[in-house]
């Protein structure tokens, strides 16, 4: 097993093996031990200091069901904190088959206007991978559905690809990182935190790995992962959510759009109510129907990545049937929909696209966008407007980089106060004031306000079990602390999160994650050690955040949640920060 | 006893009970209801089966979950706006831990398995052979 490292100062690179220290590590365990142990705190985050790192999961590239992933992380420009966000994509698989544990992008190139290229390869002679650096220039600027189509047309079909768009070239905090989907489309990404201008801060644009001829990954127990492998497919495909044409593979995630209108928790017109009359036009069930008419027949969710059997990636089809926009996440959906007044899937489906031409997260671009338009530079509910505020972003033009900037930062540049951001990072699409759990695990994880930072698994994991009144706001912190441990580990493993839809109610499907990591790495985890290797990823993170500034201080939700109630529920946020501080303290 | 009159939400298959309300993927229609009517009453009036429900809200607080209906009693008020979701709906739980829910279903939760701690309540049926 391999690690790469790539200097972009002189363009060189080192193929090594893989530490001991390392051997247990993978996806988010591996980017964030690096980042914490390589990465000046106090860096800027564009500079030649930080370093942007690649892990696929313990699982990634194994027969394991839903394990196609990939953590990227460095040090956040928008947060300023660690970061690792994760995306699904044959990108992650190819790097686990080429036994690269972990790609390591650290230093800066003289930029010149140029911009750098890297290609890994399995070097059958010397039986190891090796790495080539192409000039890349000529697809910087570019929207990035011109610029894959090159790439595969240079290299050939048996590749992936990894990148930034023009907003990691101009440094925006609301830049990802690109993977293809398996259409050879720019749709999955690595969208937190701003790692697409770290990417394009080095001077580099895209990554290639060409598979042809790579080993794949050695499993050191073959019984024992396929044991586990096979409770995972089980639960899998029997758990309500995610069994095929269950709740994902039907409706995607856009079926929490109802749900959460219902419940009064449908963040909407920036914050400023829980509920939006134009919901049901843009949910999952109305992509569903809208896809049937315009297709005549009905159509199931696809995959994003090999191997996943949840399948829950959407796509929404223009009148004449072709393709608008794949994937229409519940996320996406509610930031350029439900956030900004907006309740045509059409309108929501051409942002998205736009934003992933543009390399833009289209979370921060709606929450930013919603400020934006409180702020009185479009009204509520212009689309047009909002679709011109991103070809602002994708441009470069002054409004369209204070914008790129992020939530936190439009929204001072406008002298606003409903701001909804935590350590800088715009909120995502359920409302703390009526959810007031996902408060707790927005204010207090490592990663800014993020939804993906704690999933629920069984309590008796948790160690919560019968401990703590879950109605109490101890109660919940205890729950959001060990939900954030159990995350770190499902996206160690390189499980896709949503696998904890399943494993939580089915006991076995549970067990079988951990046979399956066992199965891989040789080493003797029992599920009682989920929470354990978590909370030492979570460690890990935290002690950056603390030595880069971003103590408990930061473990806020902002102001005006804890003085405007939020209709219809009218509440406000009201756990206290003793609670909130608890999360961490007692970890 | 006066009449009541219920706003009512079906979601994604559900909307063919809507009686004519149906806007594609839902439907909203008022029901007109005996005064001290509960949901049960309202399934009848719809001619909705209780099994074919999910996910259930009175007035955004969550009423019901596949496999725990404790809400069949539940007294409507006039004015009340109802919603109720097909099986194929779902609300992990972390997204709704702390959302308001009405007392009945508080009440079941804690009692049941791990306080309530899960994403769904029924059996999970195998669709594969
Ligand atoms: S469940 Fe959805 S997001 Fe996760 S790997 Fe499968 S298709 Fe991708």
């Amino acid at each position: 097993m391999w690690l790469i490292r790539v200097n972009m100062t002189d363009l060189t690179s080192s193929v090594g093996p893989l530490p001991d220290a390392y051997q247990h590590l993978g996806g988010r365990g591996m980017t964030s031990t690096i980042v914490a142990k390589e990465v000046p705190p106090l860096c800027h985050p564009l500079g030649p200091n930080n370093k942007l790192v690649f892990a696929p999961g313990i699982v990634t590239g194994t027969p394991a069901p839903t394990s196609a992933r990939v953590s990227a992380g460095a040090k956040s420009p928008l947060t300023g904190g660690i970061k690792e966000s994760n995306g699904g994509s044959s990108w992650a698989a190819d790097l686990a088959d080429m036994q690269v544990r972990a790609l390591v992008v650290e230093g800066q190139a003289k930029k010149n206007g140029k911009f750098w290229g890297l290609h890994l390869l399995w070097d059958a002679a010397a039986s190891q991978p090796k790495v080539e650096f192409f000039d890349a220039s000529e697809h910087a600027g570019k929207d990035l559905f011109e610029v894959f189509p090159k790439v595969y047309a240079k290299f050939g079909d048996k590749i992936s690809i990894s990148g930034c768009g023009v907003s990691g070239e101009y440094g925006y905090g609301n830049a990802g990182i690109v993977y293809n989907d398996p259409a050879k489309g720019p749709t999955r990404y690595s969208g937190r935190g701003g790692l697409g201008s770290v990417m394009g801060s080095k001077g580099l644009k895209l990554i290639v790995l060409s598979r042809e001829g790579t080993p794949g990954v050695p499993i050191t127990d073959e019984a024992l992962f396929d044991q586990g492998r096979k409770k995972m497919i089980d639960a899998l495909r029997t758990h309500d959510i995610t069994k095929p044409k269950g709740a994902l593979n039907t409706y995607g995630t856009a079926v929490l759009i109802n749900i959460m209108n219902e419940a009064g928790g449908l963040p909407t017109r920036n914050f400023s109510s829980g509920r939006f009359e134009g919901a049901a036009k843009t949910a999952g069930e109305a992509i569903f129907e809208g896809n049937k008419q315009r297709l005549g027949k009905e159509l199931y969710n696809h995959a994003c990545s090999p191997g996943c059997i949840i399948q829950c990636s959407n796509t929404w089809h223009n009148p004449d049937g072709t393709e608008a926009a794949s994937c229409v996440e519940y996320e996406s959906d509610w930031a350029l929909g439900a956030n900004c007044g907006i309740d045509s899937l059409d309108d929501i489906a051409t942002m998205v696209k736009l934003c992933n031409g543009y390399g833009l997260d289209t979370i921060e671009t709606g929450a930013t966008i919603g400020v934006i338009m409180e702020a009185g530079v479009i009204p509520f509910g212009d689309s047009q407007g909002a679709i011109n505020l991103i070809h602002e972003m994708g441009k470069g033009t002054p409004l369209g980089r204070i914008l790129g900037g992020g939530t936190g930062f439009a929204g001072k540049a406008y002298g606003m106060t409903r701001v909804p951001a935590v350590k800088g990072q715009g909120m995502p699409a359920y409302e703390p004031r009526a959810v007031k759990g996902i408060g707790i695990t927005y204010a207090t994880s490592t990663m800014g306000a993020d939804h993906t930072a704690g999933y629920t698994i069984a309590p008796e994991i948790l160690g919560v079990s019968g401990k703590q009144d879950p109605l109490t706001p101890e109660g919940k912190a205890a729950l959001s602390r060990g939900f954030q441990a159990a995350t770190a580990f499902i996206d160690t493993s390189g499980h896709c999160l949503f696998i904890a839809f399943a494993v939580l109610d089915i006991a076995s499907g549970m067990e079988g994650m951990v046979e399956e990591c066992n199965g891989v790495l040789g080493t003797q985890w029992t599920t009682a050690d989920i929470g354990r290797v978590g909370a030492e990823v979570l460690k890990a993170e935290r002690a950056f955040n603390e030595a880069a500034g971003l103590g408990k201080e930061t473990d806020r939700i902002p102001e005006f949640m804890r003085t405007e109630p939020l209709p219809p529920h009218n509440q406000v946020f009201d756990v206290s920060d003793e609670a909130l501080d608890s999360v961490y303290a007692e970890l | 006893m006066s009449e009541i009159v219920v706003d009512v939400w079906l979601y994604g298959g559900l909307s063919k009970y809507g009686r004519g309300a149906e806007q594609g993927s839902f439907a909203n229609l008022e029901a007109r209801l005996r005064g001290g009517s509960t949901i049960g009453d309202l399934l009848a009036h719809l001619q909705m089966p209780s099994r074919e429900r999910g996910i259930t809200f009175i007035n955004s607080q969550l009423s019901a979950m596949p496999g725990l209906q404790p809400d069949m009693d539940h007294i409507l008020s006039d004015g009340d706006r109802a919603a109720f979701f097909h099986l194929n709906s779902m609300w992990p739980f972390q997204y709704r831990l702390g959302a308001a829910m009405i007392r009945e279903l508080a009440e079941a939760m804690q009692a049941g398995k791990d306080e309530g701690l899960h994403h769904s309540y029924g059996e999970h049926e195998s669709t594969t052979e």
